[in-house]
C-alpha cells in the first residue's frame, strides 16, 4: 500500500476551477435558468403579439399610433429572476455541500453565476428590443421587450437598466433564499413581516415629516443612469447580507 | 503462535486465514515453492479487511512457512508441509482426542471400546 | 499510524438536547473504519461534523490535521455520502453523476461505469421519483468512483437487497485493495460489514460506547451454554452482559475469557460460542437495535 501524506494536496484545486464547479452545477440542468425563462418571455410575447393583432385588425385604421406603445411587458422577467435565484439557491445548496463545496465557494460561484445570467439576459433583452425598434415594434406598433417607462431611451441604457435591475432582483432573492436556508420557514415570515415593518414606519415618517416632496425631487432631479446606479450599493448590500446568512446555514 | 484453540469461530479471523492456509499446504493444494494468493485476492475472498488477511499472512512468514518474493508475492517455503503437520499433530490432542474422549466418556464408553472403534473406522 | 480523523471532547447541543457529547476519537489513515449505534445515537451528526455540515458547539474536530469546516484544502479531499441527501430539484440520476464528476478530483469515469453497469440505477430518471434502493445505488456509486483520500458512507444501503449491499462490499473491498484510502462507513447492519473494519467505535445517545479494533471485539466476549450450575459457577466474577435460563439450561454471554479459560469451560462441559459484534453492540446498549427488529421480521 502507498503511503497517504497528511498534507499532500493531491490535485489540489485553485479557487477558479471551485467557483467554475459551482458555475457548471448550476448550469447542468439548463431549464429552470436558462431555458424556461426564454420560453416564457417568447409566450408571454407571442400572447401580445395575438392581442395586437387583433385589436389591430378589429380596429382598423382607427387605431391610435400609441396605442401598444407603452407594454413593457417584459418587466415581469425581473420577479421571475428572484424567484428562480430563490429557487436555483435552496436546491443546489444542500447537494453542493454533499459535494465537499464550502459555503463560500458555492456562494461566490452563485455569484458569478447570476452575474452571468444578468448579463446574457440584458444583452439577449437589449436585442430583442432592437429588433423591435428595427421593426418599429414588429409592424404593429407594439413595444413589448422595452422596460415599462424606457421605450424612449437609447439601447445602451436599457441594456444597463436591464442588467442592473435583473442584479437586484437576484440577489434579492438570493438573500432570501440564505435567509430560509439559515432560519427555513420561520425565518423567512419573521424577515417578510420585519421589512413589512420598516417600510410602513419609513412611510410614517416620511409622510409625518413631509419628506414626499424631497423624495419626488430626488427622483425628478437625477438622471435615470444615476438612479439606477443606486440601486447598486443596494445590490452589494443585499449580496453581503446573503453570504452572511449562508456562512452559519447547515443543509 | 498456538493454534491449538479448538474450533469456535469466535476466534479472530486472522488466525481463521493462517489456519486455512495451512490447512491446504497439509493437504497438498498448495505445494511447496507454490504461489499463495496475494492479500487483496484474499481479503476480496473472504470479505475481510485488507489488513487482516496481511496479518494472517504474516502469522505464517512469520513462523517460516511463508516466506516472500519481493515484487512477485508469497510463496510457500520448503519444508513447510513438516512444520505444518507438526505443528496440527500437537493440536491434534487437545482439539480433536481431548473432546472425544470426554464425549465417550458422558457415554460410558470405555477407552478400550474406544480404540476398537478407532480400528474399525481407520480400517474400512 | 497517522490519525486521518481526530476528534476530542466534541459536543454538540441543538437547542436543549446534546446529540453529541464529549466524544473523543481518532480514525487512522487507510482503514476500513466502523461508526455504529442505533438509530438516532448521533451518528449523521457526528459526520456531519467531521465534514463541515454542521457546527460543533465545543471541542474539535481535526481531518487531515485541519478543522474542516470551509476549509476547501480538506473538503477537496474528501467525499460523504449521506443517507439523505437532497439533490436539486430536476435533476435525474444523470445530473448527479455528472455533477460528481466534476466536483470530484479523484473521480475515475471507468469505474463508475462498471458501477452503474453492476447496480443498474435508471440514469433517465429523476431522482426524487426513484425509489430508496435507487437512490441509494446513485450515492453509492458516487461514493465508491469519488476515490476520494477519506470517504463517508452513512448507511449507504438504505433499500438496497442483499445482493447489491455484496455488490458494494465487493466493489469497496476491490478497489480499497487497489487504490488505498480511508473509509468511515455507518451502518445498522453490523454484522454484514463487522468483517470489513479495522476500528469500530459504537456511539449510544451521543456518548462513546465502545471504541476498539473489530479484531479485538470479535473475541472479547463469548456465550457458555450447558447446565445451568455449571454456568453460574462459571460465569461468577465476570463481567457478565446477558443470561438466559430455561428448564436446567442457561446461557450466558461474558467477557474477558483468555483461551485457557475457555478450554477450561469446555472441559467443565459447557459449550462455548461466539458473539457477533452485533450481539455484542445490543447486549451493551442494553437493548434491541432497529436491526434485530429487521432480522425478526425478514
Amino acid at each position: 500500500m502507498t503511503a497517504l501524506a497528511m498534507d499532500a494536496p493531491g490535485v489540489a484545486r485553485g479557487l477558479k476551477e471551485r467557483l467554475w464547479d459551482v458555475v457548471r452545477l448550476h448550469a447542468t440542468n439548463p431549464w429552470t435558468t436558462l431555458i424556461l425563462p426564454w420560453l416564457i418571455t417568447f409566450a408571454i410575447f407571442g400572447l401580445n403579439y395575438a392581442i395586437w393583432a387583433l385589436v389591430s385588425r378589429a380596429a382598423g385604421s382607427g387605431l391610435e399610433p400609441d396605442a401598444f406603445a407603452n407594454n413593457g411587458g417584459v418587466s415581469w422577467i425581473l420577479v421571475y429572476m428572484m424567484v428562480t435565484a430563490v429557487q436555483a439557491m435552496s436546491a443546489t445548496f444542500r447537494f453542493a455541500l454533499g459535494m465537499s463545496v464550502t459555503r463560500r465557494d458555492y456562494y461566490l460561484g452563485t455569484v458569478l453565476y447570476f452575474a452571468m445570467l444578468s448579463v446574457l439576459y440584458a444583452a439577449g433583452l437589449t436585442v430583442l428590443g432592437w429588433v423591435e425598434q428595427l421593426t418599429d415594434g414588429w409592424g404593429l406598433g407594439g413595444y413589448f421587450f422595452a422596460p415599462v417607462g424606457l421605450d424612449s431611451q437609447p439601447l445602451w441604457l436599457r441594456a444597463y437598466a436591464i442588467l442592473v435591475l435583473l442584479l437586484m432582483f437576484f440577489f434579492v432573492g438570493a438573500t432570501f433564499a440564505a435567509v430560509w436556508m439559515r432560519w427555513k420557514v420561520n425565518g423567512l415570515l419573521t424577515t417578510f413581516f420585519a421589512i413589512a415593518v420598516v417600510l410602513v414606519g419609513l412611510a410614517w415618517w416620511a409622510t409625518d415629516a413631509g419628506l414626499w416632496g424631497v423624495v419626488g425631487d430626488f427622483f425628478t432631479e437625477h438622471s435615470i443612469v444615476v438612479l439606477l446606479a443606486w440601486t447598486l450599493p443596494f445590490t452589494a448590500a443585499a449580496a453581503l447580507t446573503g453570504f452572511g446568512l449562508l456562512r452559519r446555514a447547515t443543509p | 503462535m498456538n493454534l491449538e484453540v479448538a474450533v469456535d469461530d469466535g476466534r479472530p479471523i486472522f488466525v481463521q486465514i493462517a489456519e486455512q492456509i495451512e490447512g491446504q499446504i497439509v493437504d497438498g493444494t498448495m505445494p511447496e515453492e507454490s504461489q499463495v494468493p496475494s492479500i487483496n485476492e484474499l481479503a476480496a475472498f473472504h470479505r475481510i479487511n485488507p489488513a487482516t488477511a496481511l496479518k494472517g499472512v504474516n502469522v505464517l512468514v512469520e513462523d517460516g512457512v511463508l516466506y516472500k518474493r519481493r515484487g512477485i508475492g508469497m510463496f510457500v517455503a520448503p519444508g513447510a508441509r513438516e512444520v505444518a503437520v507438526a505443528r496440527r499433530r500437537e493440536g491434534f490432542r487437545a482439539k480433536y482426542v481431548r473432546p472425544l474422549v470426554a464425549e465417550a466418556s458422558h457415554l460410558s464408553i470405555t477407552p478400550e471400546q474406544l480404540s476398537e472403534m478407532i480400528r474399525k473406522e481407520a480400517g474400512q | 499510524m497517522t490519525a486521518v480523523i481526530e476528534v476530542e471532547h466534541l459536543t454538540k447541543t441543538f437547542g436543549k438536547v446534546e446529540a453529541v457529547r464529549d466524544v473523543s476519537f481518532s480514525f487512522a489513515e487507510g482503514g476500513i473504519h466502523g461508526l455504529l449505534g442505533r438509530n438516532g445515537a448521533g451518528k449523521t451528526t457526528l459526520m456531519k461534523l467531521m465534514t463541515g455540515q454542521e457546527f460543533l458547539t465545543s471541542g474539535t474536530v481535526k481531518v487531515f490535521g485541519q478543522s474542516p469546516v470551509e476549509n476547501a484544502s480538506v473538503l477537496g479531499r474528501v467525499c460523504f455520502i449521506n443517507e439523505s441527501q437532497v439533490y436539486p430539484e430536476n435533476f435525474r440520476g444523470k445530473h448527479a453523476l455528472k455533477a460528481a464528476s466534476q466536483f470530484f478530483v479523484n473521480w475515475d469515469e471507468e469505474f463508475a461505469r462498471e458501477l452503474i453497469a453492476d447496480f443498474g440505477p435508471p440514469l433517465g430518471r429523476p431522482i426524487k421519483k426513484m425509489s430508496r434502493g435507487q437512490r441509494s445505488a446513485i450515492g453509492v456509486i458516487i461514493g465508491l468512483a469519488s476515490r476520494a483520500e477519506l470517504t463517508f458512507f452513512d448507511e449507504p444501503y438504505a433499500g438496497l437487497d442483499a445482493v447489491a449491499r455484496h455488490m458494494f462490499y465487493d466493489h469497496l473491498l476491490a478497489d480499497f485493495s487497489r487504490n488505498p484510502r480511508t473509509v468511515v462507513l455507518s451502518t445498522h447492519l453490523i454484522d454484514e460489514a463487522s468483517n470489513l473494519l479495522d476500528r469500530v467505535v459504537v456511539i449510544d445517545a451521543g456518548e462513546i460506547l465502545i471504541d476498539a479494533d473489530a479484531e479485538q471485539l470479535r473475541v472479547e466476549a463469548v456465550t457458555l451454554v450447558g447446565k445451568a450450575s455449571a454456568v453460574r459457577e462459571f460465569a461468577a466474577g465476570r463481567e457478565v452482559l446477558g443470561i438466559q435460563q430455561l428448564a436446567g439450561m442457561a446461557s450466558v454471554t461474558v467477557t474477558g475469557l483468555d483461551d485457557d479459560d475457555r478450554q477450561a469451560a469446555r472441559e467443565a462441559g459447557l459449550e462455548v460460542g461466539p458473539v457477533s459484534l452485533q450481539q455484542l453492540i445490543v447486549s451493551r446498549t442494553g437493548g434491541r437495535t432497529s436491526a434485530t427488529k429487521e432480522g425478526a421480521a425478514s
